[in-house]
């Protein structure tokens, strides 16, 4: 066993080695002050004055900026920066310079005689944008080309806020990203990302599909040069399951210039934002005691006892479990290191990056350890030859305590009873025996549970080969080859232990065992693509891509479980009892031929036209291939003659783009005949012999093929009153044909096969989005506001369903042309006041009546009036758990060193409905949250004839003699909108004089926040609305994080 | 520029190797499916094929709960058809359970797969003794899939081939036969099973869990015999609407006879093969009868004897395992297993366990010193027999309560039960909640014990008995469980004992058959029990015998619904317990007790319209609705 703190001083050690090692592979610095040749015109001869002038061209960051061109207005003399930023050129006395750099507004400077030398230029970035490239589907293209919804993020934008899981670095800041945190356990990254509501989107890292959004998650924020998220039928290019939209992510390459250093590093603190109140001892006996007697006419405890537990003292200690097992809070830190730089020849960026998150057990027995490096070059290898290699890898590490999840142990502390104690007699000797037998201070140390470890190893590769075809000018070969490899190691020891009943009778718990799951992913990818981009008669502009892609895919699992006679060695060899194991084996294949054609004639009017015809392994021959175009077309409104006298627009462009996207989802081999194995399913016919089943073959589908999405969308964009204001706004409407369903309408139940899936339904979701953003300068304080927003809803189309056999039926589960949205429920009107009210009352308790209603049980609304509450009193009175609504708004400014970055993130049109312990008193015989101590009661529960005193929840009773109150209503699904400050960043640089003292280019210390604040319901706000209900949807995840952090950048 | 050009020839030919444009770059072979071809012309995937149907097939034990089905593993909340009945309640839930009990769509499932079977088997070559075999088991297999449709459903459609898919729905329609038409099916299945398989298999082992003649003429007699009460009382509840005119459900009371005599024939044959005997038939005394019928179901492998079909249960820890001895452990011997103590025995059938000193009728546990079975909540003012120890009221009575049942004072797995529901003051007032008494210098606590684990009973929590007992049939004393599917327990689902009694049953229903025969078979299976005096064959002397012999087999509950007796009973009807309370009110501490209704237990009424179950999916399948469905 080993000790903690030396755990962690090997983390401490392995991080100062990958440090050191790394230092080692950098280039060395041997070009200090490499300078270039001017790279157009010579020097001038004119009759005027000349001077020499040198000086830095920096970035808005005051970062120097290399191969920056600067130019004589008016002449052809002109020269670039070095590496350093730095340049010299001869001028004319009252020369404007030029300076100019692709994303930056180019500037112009007034050459004083006298201003010689050491002009310190910063840059402003280019807020017009239109130039900006933009990457889409395979290629990328000017911003201002663009035809379809498109959002890009950039780096800079993205690290605003500092976060374990990239997606919530990206959480607020892009319309029409949905991203909802469902759980903060470290290295758990179960973060729901949704594009327009949609469904899970498509990730492509570098021009490659990989893996989805946990993987996705745990790629380090610091690498990335942007996120492009495809929002339409544009999605349509990367075709095989884009469906639901494409985030595009594009790693940062080198740059020339001479290399640059950067550290960054948080280190921080976290709590939770909301752990559920229990309650005490007394309240629980309390309300214990009244259940037992409402149904049993028996107390459970006399007053004397109860009274004792009302007042404290020895033997009498109510036990706050949360405290017994959580801490207040668990540590972050990450740091990442990374240089990039370049030479005509060779350009590189190398990055290294660790994460680590502890949990909130008190054991410290959570852990999340995470390595990336990434090293990204390009080699000139000819003129026209140039090849990428990207090499990625990832290595994280989960620990946590206990075979079985977190969730377990969160429940124990949640339902464990207050008047018991984790230890008896507090000796921590005798761990307690208690009643609910999930003691969670003892399930939340390895000690006692065992524990999890969860290794995860990811490499992605790519080399890609880009040949500028020399006899034709425009035209571009490349051909790249992926392979990816995924490795998960998961390790569950389960260890016995010994626990004590009061009377310190032993009883040995939690029978050992250990199992290994392994899985091993290979993915081999490969493109060829054609590329050619052409200006015709100096109006038309012609970019055609061809691809063909190939792609496989293969999973192989195992998995191995024995069980102890004796725990000893946490090693599968040890476990000598029961075996059983089990694994499986997937592999898929895919090929795609793909084309894109785009036109434009003097950025007015843009077309737009690809299509792609793909093939899966999936389908039967006959069913395989399917083709997918799409058109798009856009119109710059200010290019037009008539927009000239209007000055306050800059710029106005209005698109839409309809195509068609195809899915291949849903199990494969539908059209084989064949048997299933069924080891589980079996039979014992010889003594402690068990023979595995085979199952027949249910009905084969030989027609099972694509799913087919149709995607309109329609927007406007643009910018005003010089750039300071902007917005985009997009319809959009997405039709899903031939999706999967295992048909339930027409075929007789007594036909008795396994039905397959086919391609049966059809919905149509409908949405808007919108960003608006305002950037301006007063003075030296710069600052930014935008705001966005998405709307969408999804209707039922088509729906396989039986016919109705009633109207009533019909009306109550007939979906076609209904929003997919709603939850039905009862209309709770009141509740009773006393047993009068419950006598006279609508009968609410089925066959036995209103006998079992006490008063304060929930009264609903009869909705046919037929004088009993049933199923056909309910109403689709409800907005189901998913948000229809999300926002985002971020605030940033800078003044001098300072700069402030705020997002804040909001989602709205949903409920939240939690089951088990948070909305049915006693669950599993467990504690009850303290809120339902607010509850109808009898002024004296030992009198029955004592008056009844009203409360918010009806009377404490078991679930089985709660009769009507737990059916579905706003008392149980509730409103959850939200709005939260989701980070707040407040960054300080210090100035260059200073930093450079230290040899520093750039340096730079902040603070920041995530979840600082957020806007909801009082009561639902104690769940935190954003979380989603978890498993058994009863809110047992690991809570989210409220987390403040201390943050270093420096570059050199 | 040449070897330029032909530098760039090379790199694009080497590229192309990765790439391969052909079409059978997308033929790969599905990894999760076996050819049938594969499966059918091998033994053992025969043998494999047949696992999963012995698996599917409807046999109601461990894993049954109405409310969860078949092969109900894991948190079921154990809520077992014999807390449906007379026999006991349910710790947590003592209430009506959701009453589900549906068996459609995964009947006609396996009613699918058997035809499956049989389209196979005719299509590949076997010897004619192979062939006969799988004929005669496939017969079994379809005989048990329709006798459990047809007990639930009455008048099922026959679907004996296999149906082509397609989406022409109305072809695949098939009517509902009549009741009459479902038994006479189910019966002419076993007859054809009884004729073509063997009497033995491979192993012993074999013939007693795989179909053999026996196997089937066991089933025979028990689905004969529903039927056969089905035509006789279906006038005790009759229905009406297009289900009963159709005769889709109800038996004519004509029919009965015919089923009575093959119950009568069919047992006469087991009974006439010399192949079985009741397990230990002739103890010396009620102590070791006790412990016979204990072990019998312990292991029913040390009493092959006695089965004529039982599934097994094996790899603890394994899917096949069940859980049976941890849900039903008393609290105190819980060995870390989540759950306790959750089957409750109720009184109705505890007072039907005889005394030994009465024989022939059923002995109700009497409280008061007045002989008179009185019921109610603790009266201070009745005079209550005065025990000294707990367990000296059930003395006398027949060794299947023993080695059925866990009382206060029983000992089990070497604990003594504590089951006490309070204590009486000296002063006559009741202590019944959660507290202690002193009195004479020692503390006496309301549950007989300070803590939670020295009591098995009435703290109101569900892993205590409400009720007083504890199921002890079927539960391993040697077991140590702590943890999911530990149980590897044999179930008999048919045992020679109730093919005796529905012998018994049918001759003494239908005057036909040897009451001689019958008598004997009804006093051997007392005799067994350590009776020693022989009762006369009445129907009153069967169906206690009955009730008694078959507790907690899962009989019971059927028992009620073919002869409709479950609607007369079951009339607002609360179930009684038994409450023992420590007196302090004499010179000694003594155990008093309390009949009286089962704590929590609210009045429960079976509706008429249940004695069927209503059939799942008819605006699909087009089939004509059981009444008031």
């Amino acid at each position: 066993m080993k000790n903690p703190d030396q755990k962690r001083h090997l983390h401490g050690m392995w991080r100062m080695a990958i440090f050191a090692a790394l230092l080692a592979l950098l280039p060395i610095r041997t070009h200090a002050s490499f300078s270039f040749l001017p790279t157009s015109g010579t020097p001038s001869l004119g009759v005027q004055e000349q001077q020499f002038v040198t000086g830095t061209i920096m970035d808005d960051q005051g970062l120097p900026l290399a191969g920056a061109n600067i130019l004589e207005k008016g002449t052809n003399n002109g020269v670039m920066t070095d590496f350093d930023g730095k340049f010299s050129l001869a001028v004319s006395t009252g020369a404007v310079l030029q300076i100019s750099y692709v994303g930056f507004e180019t500037q112009e400077v007034t050459i004083d005689a006298g201003d010689t030398t050491d002009l310190q230029i910063r840059m402003a970035l280019d807020s017009s944008k239109l130039d900006e490239v933009v990457v889409v589907g395979y290629g990328t293209q000017k911003r201002g080309n663009v035809t379809s919804a498109i959002s890009t993020i950039q780096a800079e934008d993205i690290v605003t806020t500092t976060h374990s899981s990239l997606a919530q670095s990206l959480q607020g800041k892009v319309p029409g990203l949905q991203i909802r945190q469902q759980d903060g356990e470290p290295g758990s990254f179960a973060s729901s990302i949704n594009i327009r509501g949609f469904g899970e989107p498509l990730y492509v890292i570098d021009g490659i599909v990989r893996d989805g959004g946990v993987e996705f998650q745990q790629l380090n924020p610091n690498d990335i040069e942007s996120v492009t998220i495809l929002k339409d039928a544009s999605a349509a290019i990367y075709g095989l399951n884009a469906a639901n939209g494409v985030i595009l992510v594009t790693t940062k390459k080198g740059k020339i210039g001479k290399p640059t250093f950067s550290y960054s590093g948080t280190v921080g603190a976290q709590t939770p934002t909301n752990m559920p109140e229990m309650s005490s001892a007394a309240q629980y006996l309390e309300m214990y005691n009244d259940a037992v007697y409402f149904r049993d006419g028996n107390h459970f405890i006399t007053a004397e006892e109860l009274q004792k537990w009302r007042e404290g003292g020895p033997g009498y200690v109510s036990t706050d479990w949360f405290d017994e097992t959580f801490k207040d809070h668990a540590t972050q830190q990450q740091h990442n290191f990374s240089v990039r730089g370049g030479t005509e020849k060779v350009d590189y960026f190398v990055s290294l990056g660790t994460f680590n998150e502890g949990g909130l057990f008190r054991s410290n027995d959570i852990n999340y350890n995470r390595y990336n490096f990434r090293s990204n070059l390009g080699l000139q290898l000819t003129d026209n030859l140039k090849a990428e290699v990207m090499v990625a890898g990832m290595y994280g590490k989960r620990e946590y305590p206990g075979g079985d999840g977190f969730m377990w142990t969160y429940k124990g502390a949640i339902i464990s009873l207050p008047n018991e104690r984790p230890f008896i007699n507090d000796d921590p000797n005798y761990p307690a025996n208690i009643r609910n037998q999930q003691n969670p201070v003892l399930m939340s140390r390895d000690e006692y549970a065992g524990y999890t470890t969860n290794e995860n190893k990811n490499f992605t590769s790519s080399i890609a080969l880009n040949w500028e075809v020399p006899f034709i000018p425009g035209l571009e070969a490349r051909a790249s080859v992926a392979y990816d490899s995924r490795n998960m190691f998961n390790k569950n020891v389960w260890k016995n232990y010994t626990v004590y009943s009061p009377d310190l009778t032993p009883q040995v718990v939690n029978p050992p065992r250990i199992a290994n799951a392994i899985d091993d992913i290979n993915r081999l990818v490969f493109q060829g693509q054609l590329t050619y981009d052409k200006t015709l008669f100096e109006d038309h502009n012609i970019n055609a891509t061809l691809v063909f892609e190939q792609k496989k895919y293969d999973k192989k699992y195992a998995y191995l479980k024995r069980e102890y006679d004796f725990f000893t060695t946490d090693i599968v060899d040890f476990a000598g009892g029961l075996q059983t194991n089990s694994g499986s084996e997937v592999e898929e294949a895919s090929m795609s031929y793909i084309g894109r054609f785009n036109y434009d004639y003097l950025g007015k009017y843009m077309f737009g036209f690809a299509f792609r015809y793909d093939g899966s392994h999936r389908y039967a021959p006959g069913h395989r291939w399917a083709y997918f175009p799409t058109l798009s077309a856009g119109w710059r409104i200010t290019n037009e003659r008539f927009m000239e006298g209007v000055d306050f627009v800059d710029d106005l462009k209005l698109r839409a783009s309809y195509g068609e996207i195809g899915e291949n989802v849903g199990d494969a081999f539908q059209h084989v005949l064949g048997y299933s194995p069924a080891p589980n399913e079996g039979a014992e016919f010889t003594n402690g012999t068990v023979t595995g089943g085979l199952i027949a073959p249910g009905v084969i589908n030989p027609n099972f093929t694509w799913v087919e999405s149709t995607i309109a969308d329609i927007g406007l964009e643009g910018r005003l009153f010089d750039n300071k204001l902007s917005f985009e706004v997009d319809y959009y409407s997405r039709e899903k044909t031939g999706k999967l369903k295992t048909r339930e309408g027409g075929l007789p139940n007594t036909f008795g096969g396994d039905m397959p899936i086919e391609n049966l339904e059809s919905e149509i979701t409908r949405g808007f989005d919108f960003l608006v953003s305002h950037q301006n300068r007063i003075g030296e304080f710069d600052y930014g506001i935008s705001v966005n927003m998405n709307l969408a809803r999804t209707m039922h189309k088509v729906v396989d369903k039986p016919e109705a056999t009633s109207s009533w039926d019909r009306w109550r589960y007939g979906f076609p042309d209904r929003w997919n949205d709603f939850v039905w429920g009862y209309d709770r009107i009141g509740q009773f006041q006393d047993q009068e009210a419950i006598n006279q009352g609508v009968i609410h308790g089925g066959n036995l009546g209103n006998s079992q209603l006490l008063p304060g049980d929930y009264i609903y609304a009869d909705v046919n009036g037929d004088g009993m509450i049933t199923g056909e009193d309910e109403m689709p009175i409800f907005r189901n758990g998913t948000p229809k609504l999300f926002y985002g708004f971020t605030l940033s400014g800078a003044y001098k060193n300072f700069d402030l970055n705020a997002v804040f993130q909001g989602a709205g049109l949903y409920t939240m409905r939690f089951n088990e312990v948070f909305s049915q008193m006693f669950f599993n015989d467990g504690n009850i949250p303290a809120y339902f101590h607010d509850r109808w009661h009898l002024a004296d529960p030992y009198d029955p004839n004592s008056s009844w005193v009203p409360g918010r929840w009806p009377a404490n009773r078991f679930a089985n003699y709660m009769q009507s109150s737990y059916r579905d209503s706003d008392a149980w699904r509730m409103k959850a909108d939200y709005l939260r400050l989701k980070s707040v960043e407040l960054g300080y640089t210090v100035p260059s004089k200073v930093s450079q003292r230290f040899g520093l280019d750039h340096l730079r210390v902040y603070v920041n926040g995530h979840n600082l604040l957020t806007f909801a319901d009082s009561f639902v706000k104690q769940f935190d609305p954003e979380k989603h209900e978890g498993q058994y949807q009863a809110g047992y995840n690991y809570p989210l994080m409220q987390s403040f952090n201390l943050g270093l950048n420096v570059s050199f | 520029m040449r070897t330029r050009s032909i530098k760039y020839l090379y790199i694009v030919l080497l590229t192309g190797i990765f790439a391969s444009c052909s079409n059978d770059y997308l033929d790969l072979d599905p990894t999760n499916k076996v050819p049938a071809e594969a499966v059918l012309s091998d033994p053992n995937g025969i043998r494999s094929y047949m696992a999963n149907l012995y698996y599917e097939l409807p046999i109601e034990d461990f894993v049954y709960f109405p409310r969860a089905g078949f092969n109900a593993r894991g948190n079921t909340g154990s809520m077992s058809l014999s807390q449906y009945g007379l026999e006991a309640i349910h710790s947590e839930w003592p209430n009506w359970n959701q009453f589900n009990n549906q068996w459609w769509e995964r009947g006609y499932k396996l009613n699918r797969d058997i035809n499956l079977l049989e389209e196979s088997v005719a299509k590949v070559e076997f010897s004619d003794a192979e062939r006969a075999q799988l004929e005669g088991e496939i017969a079994f297999l379809r005989g048990y899939t329709y006798f459990a449709l047809a007990r639930r459903y009455g008048g099922v459609p026959l679907i004996t081939e296999n149906q082509e898919y397609t989406t022409d729905w109305e072809s695949l329609r098939v009517p509902r036969n009549t009741e009459k038409q479902t038994w006479d099916f189910v019966l002419q299945q076993l007859d054809i099973a009884i004729e073509k398989l063997p009497e033995d298999r491979l192993s012993l082992d074999e013939t007693k869990r795989r179909a053999t003649k026996w196997a089937a003429a066991g089933l025979k007699v028990r689905a004969a015999l529903h039927a056969a009460s089905v035509a006789k009382y279906w006038d005790r509840a009759p229905l009406s609407g297009e289900a009963v005119s159709a005769n889709l459900v109800g038996l004519p009371a004509a029919a009965a006879s015919g089923y009575y005599q093959a119950v009568i024939e069919t047992s006469e044959s087991i009974m006439a093969s010399g192949k079985f005997g009741l397990y230990r038939p002739e103890p010396g005394s009620p102590e070791e009868a006790a412990q016979n019928y204990q072990a019998l179901f312990m292991d029913p492998n040390n009493a092959l004897d006695e089965v004529l079909f039982m599934r097994g249960y094996g790899h603890a820890g394994g899917p096949l395992a069940h859980d049976y001895d941890g849900w039903n452990n008393p609290s105190q011997t819980g060995e870390g297993f989540p759950h306790t103590g959750r089957t409750n025995p109720v009184m109705e059938l505890i007072d039907r366990y005889e005394r030994y000193d009465n024989p022939g009728t059923e002995a109700p546990i009497v409280t008061t010193t007045d002989g008179q079975v009185h019921e109610g909540e603790f009266d201070p003012s009745l005079d209550y027999i005065r025990y000294a120890s707990p367990e000296e009221i059930f003395q006398g009575k027949d060794a299947r309560f023993f080695a059925s049942i866990i009382h206060s004072g029983s000992l089990w797995k070497g604990t003594e039960i504590v089951i006490q529901g309070g204590v009486v003051r000296p002063d006559g007032s009741l202590l019944s909640a959660q507290g202690s008494v002193e009195h004479d210098g020692v503390t006496y606590y309301t549950y007989g014990g300070e803590n939670a684990n020295q009591y098995s009973g009435y703290d109101g929590t569900p892993n205590k008995t409400r009720t007083g007992f504890l199921m002890k049939k079927f539960l391993d004393e040697e077991a140590r469980i702590n943890t999911w599917l530990q149980s590897t327990t044999d179930f008999m689902d048919i045992r020679y004992a109730e093919v005796l009694l529905s012998y018994a049953e049918a001759v003494v229903e239908s005057g036909q058959g040897n009451t001689a025969v019958a008598t004997q078979a009804l006093n051997d299976i007392r005799k067994r029990a350590g009776h020693t005096v022989d009762i006369p064959l009445t129907l009153e002397n069967v169906l206690r015998e009955r009730k008694v012999e078959l507790a907690f087999e899962n009989k019971e509950y059927w028992d009620l619904i073919r002869r409709r007796e479950y609607h007369e009973i079951f009339n607002n009807y609360v179930k009684t317990a038994l409450v023992p309370l420590l007196d302090l009110r004499g010179p000694e501490p003594a155990y008093i007790f309390v009949r009286k209704n089962v704590p929590g237990a609210q009045p429960n009424t079976f509706p008429e319209r249940d004695y069927y179950r209503g059939i799942p999916g008819v605006n699909n399948n087009g089939l004509i609705q059981n009444p008031q469905h």
